[in-house]
């Protein structure tokens, strides 16, 4: 879990996605966002924001409301949360590891 | 049929018929921008009823200062046609000549020119929009102008032939009535919209339907919702125009409102948010089509912090007398986990746990492309918005820069022979 004002990338979860979720045994830190719309929330670092922004720059950082990055790609989403399974991890790790293998 | 619109004014259709070609030949071309094209079409099949044609300066003063036209019709928006000085001159255009205005490469059409004139940008902008910050789109289009403008009644000379999926939605003002009688419509509540719908445009619609019927018995039903979407200038990120269509048509697809009771259709228009006066532009608009009743929610139209959220429903409320088409006044919808339902704020008492639909968050299930819950956005409405964003958005729903370069046209024109000549 992020801290309040932590950086932070939402990625949605559907039904398809919490089942997979569940199969990791990390169904319950998908928070419920939005009329039974829920997210999982990966924790990103400073250094990590940058890079991430560098890397896609179609993607926003919104500083002043939510502080999540925002208009990240579709693909780059479905493989953050590939990340995230494969890691049983909502943390910073994760766009490490993502941003590591991508550079390959 | 009785086809009085704004004012009690007759919507007519001013197209040129009949050996048009012969008509145009000779005539000096002013080749026009996309904006001045789309106004031309909306003004030739009546949508702006009682404005023909291109304003003069006096119109557009009693437009800007007393918000009427000369002959005391509310009316609120300058509708311009600039040109350049060199333009003019190049075509030695002088008052009461005619000049066929050309629009991508073929005959669009003829204006006949009443006055030139020239006009204060910084004044034009300050009193439209009550700001002169060039933030504001309306200002920044207005600054934009050249300054000189020309002024007359215009005559249609080539119909647009619009492409799929809005040749599905077009329907002229005359045509809007038409189907209204088939449909047996006595009462029919206009949607502006720019949106894909979620479920609370789609709760507020159903609302504003039930107060659009007002007293009529319901054991037959006489009322409907035309949803009616402005087609026009794009930005980065607003919703492809495809998928506004196709997305609103999805709930009556799906079933979401039965077939009797709602229309979708567009109004080639662009956007001026100018808050309170494009609310009552609206309002006349939607007059001319046939409509009875207008919905107006939270900032009708507005844009940033320029205008007050209920400005638009103040100004309305004021114009009242002058405008034929009863306001549907509106507060926004929420989504409750207490009521568990979609609800309107001025409804439930649950404000604590109550959850906005915002434009951010919809727009971010979407860029991910992950299929929204029924009480966020109905399946049909999401199939659709994807499968639009496949076939004419390059893969997104919003538009992108490539969709501005390469998007299909809305509309062509036929090609004719007298350009040749
Ligand atoms: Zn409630």
């Amino acid at each position: 879990m992020t801290k309040d004002g932590g950086i932070k990338i939402d990625v949605w979860v559907n039904e398809e996605r919490l089942e997979k979720l569940k199969a990791a045994g990390l169904a319950e830190i998908a928070r419920e966002k939005f009329a039974g719309m829920m997210v999982l929330e990966i924790a990103c670092t400073e250094e990590l924001k940058d890079a991430l922004l560098r890397k896609y720059p179609s993607a926003k950082y919104d500083s002043s409301t939510t502080h999540s990055i925002e208009l990240i790609p579709r693909e780059v989403k479905d493989g953050i949360f590939s990340t995230a399974l494969r890691l049983h991890s909502t943390g910073p790790e994760v766009i490490g590891q993502f941003l590591q293998e991508k550079k390959d | 049929m009785n086809n009085l619109g704004h004012n009690d004014k007759p919507v007519v259709e001013h197209i040129m018929k009949g050996e048009v070609e012969k008509k145009l030949h000779g005539l000096p071309v002013l080749p026009v921008r996309r904006e001045i094209a789309h106004e031309v079409i909306s003004m030739a099949y009546g949508f702006f009823t009682p404005v023909s044609g291109f304003m003069g300066r006096d119109e557009v003063t009693s437009t800007l200062s007393r918000m009427e036209l000369p002959d005391g019709s509310l009316w609120s928006i300058p509708i311009v046609l600039d040109v350049k000085q060199e333009e003019i001159k190049r075509l030695g255009l002088k008052p009461s000549d005619s000049v066929l205005l050309e629009y991508l490469g073929a005959p669009l059409a003829t204006l006949d020119i009443d006055e030139f004139f020239s006009y204060d940008l910084g004044k034009m902008a300050e009193m439209a929009y009550g700001t002169r910050d060039p933030k504001h789109p309306g200002v920044k289009r207005t600054m934009e102008y050249s300054g000189d403008f020309v002024a007359g009644r215009i005559n249609l000379v080539n119909e647009p032939v619009f492409n799929e999926p809005f040749s599905e939605f077009w329907k002229t003002p005359l045509q809007h009535r038409q189907a209204f009688a088939m449909k047996n419509w006595k009462n029919v509540v206009a949607h502006q919209t720019r949106n894909v719908p979620h479920s609370g445009h789609e709760s507020l619609m159903k609302q504003a339907w039930f107060a659009a019927n007002e007293d009529m018995p319901v054991d037959e039903i006489h009322t409907g919702v035309l949803v009616n979407a402005i087609i026009g200038e794009k930005r980065t990120g607003d919703y492809i125009d495809e998928a506004i269509l196709l997305g609103q048509d999805a709930l009556r697809k799906g079933g979401y409102f039965k077939d009797n009771v709602h229309m979708v259709t567009f109004t080639l228009w662009d956007m001026r948010y100018a808050g309170p006066r494009e609310a009552i532009f609206h309002a006349i608009l939607r007059t001319n089509l046939g409509c009875t009743h207008h919905m107006f929610g939270r900032d009708h139209a507005g844009v940033g912090n320029f205008y007050k959220p209920y400005d638009a429903q103040d100004v309305l409320k004021a114009e009242r007398d002058k405008l034929k088409i009863k306001p549907v006044f509106l507060r926004e919808n929420w989504y409750c986990p207490v009521c568990n339902e979609v609800t309107n704020e001025a409804l439930c008492g649950h404000e604590n746990q109550s959850q906005n639909f915002s434009g951010t968050l919809i727009r971010s299930i979407l860029t991910d492309g992950v299929k929204p819950t029924k009480r966020v956005m109905r399946p049909e409405v999401f199939d659709v918005v994807m499968s639009s964003a496949d076939k004419y958005g390059f893969g997104s729903p919003f538009v992108t820069n490539e969709y501005l370069n390469s998007r299909q046209p809305v509309f062509n024109l036929q090609k004719m022979e007298v350009l040749a000549s």
